[in-house]
């Protein structure tokens, strides 16, 4: 008979199989739902922007950011140091994750635009993440602030930091976030934008829309090189009336490198706006990189968790 | 046809004697602790998968990496992101067999030794390790700590970190088993 043996073979063969891979296969579906994209960037900013990481539940990020002076031009130079003498703009923040997604922060900043002695209020939320299998393509975020200007009246009030009221030392900005990792090395974020000014010069813009685009290529598991550029769309009239007066807009752009040390993320940046504020570096930059008007600043965040021991007995 | 019909009752006879001695666990709980001079650290999960042929005596277990939860979770970030490589190996995995000839038949609390092959960050280890193994009834009990050189598996730590980061990091596993069912 040519079956016996065919049986023989069929057994053994069950029997093989069935040994180690049969456990194996028991669990071949384990993990494989929807998993988050992680580390999109390395910190809550990109260079002087929001990206769309958030802190986790109780974290707290405290932050410090820097910019010098020109590096280059009039005011730059070795009498300056490359503009390390002077600072234009230095922003102290307090950072907190309520959940995974929601992040609350106060700040004070210097300032470097029409306003200064800058108090910050803002709120970050992440709605979606992107996920590994595509099923999320990408990471949303919104985030939004309130500045107010704790600085004295002008007395002109034809200026823009003449403050009739409390209300027009306010400043506002919401902002969409969209983010895909592309691959382990690169990122991309695109970033519509409003600014809102309740009190501007004559011919400036109250309400000013902008759209950035920002980006990471990794250059190592603790190196990234980052670049942000914002384009406002400001009106052909305002910008006229600004040149005939001799003030010239341009977009901010920043090129950075971002680099993590344990519980710090440090970043080393570049840009030829002055301010850290998108309140203000978005629709108030007059600074130039071909000019030399361009600086050196440093963003530096070191996150501590609290509540860690309660929540993680949990 | 005949034939076929044989065959295949041959083989499913077979799949039904071997499934009935399989014992799984889905809440696997594995948890390990590094202890440096600057901090110690800790990361648990409860979401191992595991399971074990009591006639083979042959134990499987799997875990995701990006399971493991830690107290601080900027700590929990850089271990998937920088060390662990979770997006690029997903999976922890150890493939082995009871070393001791015991009757897991019986109810009882067997010391065993197990040894077979532990895959972490991609890369393959034998390791041998000690446990103990409890049966109770259909129940089955799994206890086990033993040690991870994080070099062997070829996870790197910056000299910054070193002072923070253990060499040899201490695992410790806890799996109660049922009996296999499709359901």
């Amino acid at each position: 008979m040519k079956i016996i043996p065919a049986i023989l073979l069929c057994l053994a063969a069950g029997t093989a199989a069935q040994a180690q891979n049969s456990l194996e296969k028991l669990f071949d579906s384990t993990g494989t739902t929807h998993t988050r994209v992680r580390d999109t960037y390395k910190s809550t900013r990109i260079i002087q922007g929001q990206s769309t990481e958030t802190l986790r539940k109780h974290e707290l990020d405290f932050r410090v950011a820097h910019r010098f002076g020109d590096a280059g031009g009039e005011f730059g130079g070795t009498k300056t140091f490359f503009g390390t003498d002077n600072s234009t703009d230095i922003r102290i923040a307090f950072e907190y994750g309520i959940s995974d997604n929601l992040m609350v922060g106060i700040s004070r900043s210097k300032g470097a635009g029409n306003l200064r002695q800058l108090y910050e209020g803002l709120v970050k939320y992440r709605f979606l993440q992107q996920t590994t299998d595509n099923y999320v393509p990408v990471s949303v975020a919104v985030f939004g602030n309130m500045v107010i200007s704790g600085m004295p009246s002008a007395t002109d009030k034809t200026a823009p930091d003449y403050f009739g009221t409390t209300a027009d030392r306010m400043t506002y900005v919401a902002q969409a976030l969209v983010s895909r990792k592309f691959a382990e090395r690169l990122s991309l974020t695109l970033m519509p934008t409003y600014v809102h000014r309740n009190r501007v010069s004559y011919m400036d813009m109250n309400n000013m829309f902008a759209l950035g685009a920002a980006g990471r290529l990794k250059l190592s598991k603790r190196l990234g090189l980052l670049a942000e550029y914002y384009y406002p769309f400001r009106t052909t009239e305002s910008k006229d009336y600004f040149k005939s007066l001799g003030t010239k807009f341009y977009n901010p752009l920043g090129v950075g490198l971002e680099i993590e040390t344990g519980g710090h993320v440090f970043s080393i940046t570049f840009t030829n706006s002055t301010a850290i504020l998108e309140n203000q570096f978005i629709p108030e930059t007059t600074t130039s990189w071909l000019q030399g008007q361009f600086r050196w600043g440093f963003n530096i965040s070191r996150r501590f968790t609290l509540f860690g021991k309660k929540d993680w007995k949990k | 046809m005949k034939y076929w019909l044989l065959l295949v009752s041959a083989w499913l006879v077979v799949t039904s004697a071997t499934a009935q001695d399989v014992y799984t666990c889905k809440n696997a709980r594995l948890s390990f602790f590094s202890s440096a001079p600057m901090e110690d650290i800790e990361a648990k999960t409860d979401k191992g998968a595991s399971a074990l042929n009591k006639k083979t005596k042959e134990v499987f277990f799997k875990v995701a990496i990006s399971s493991f939860d830690f107290k601080k979770k900027l700590m929990q970030e850089h271990f998937n992101e920088n060390y662990l490589e979770s997006d690029k190996y997903p999976f922890a995995e150890f493939k082995g067999k009871i070393n001791e000839d015991v009757d897991l038949s019986k109810d009882g609390t067997f010391p065993v030794t197990v040894t077979g092959t532990l895959n972490i960050h991609g890369v393959d280890k034998v390791y041998t390790a000690k446990g103990t193994l409890t049966t109770q009834g259909n129940t089955i009990t799994v206890n086990s700590t033993f040690n991870v050189r994080v070099a062997d598996h070829h996870i790197k730590v910056p000299t910054l970190v070193v002072k923070n980061i253990a060499e040899v990091v201490a695992v410790t596993v806890n799996a109660i088993y049922t009996p296999y069912s499709n359901k």
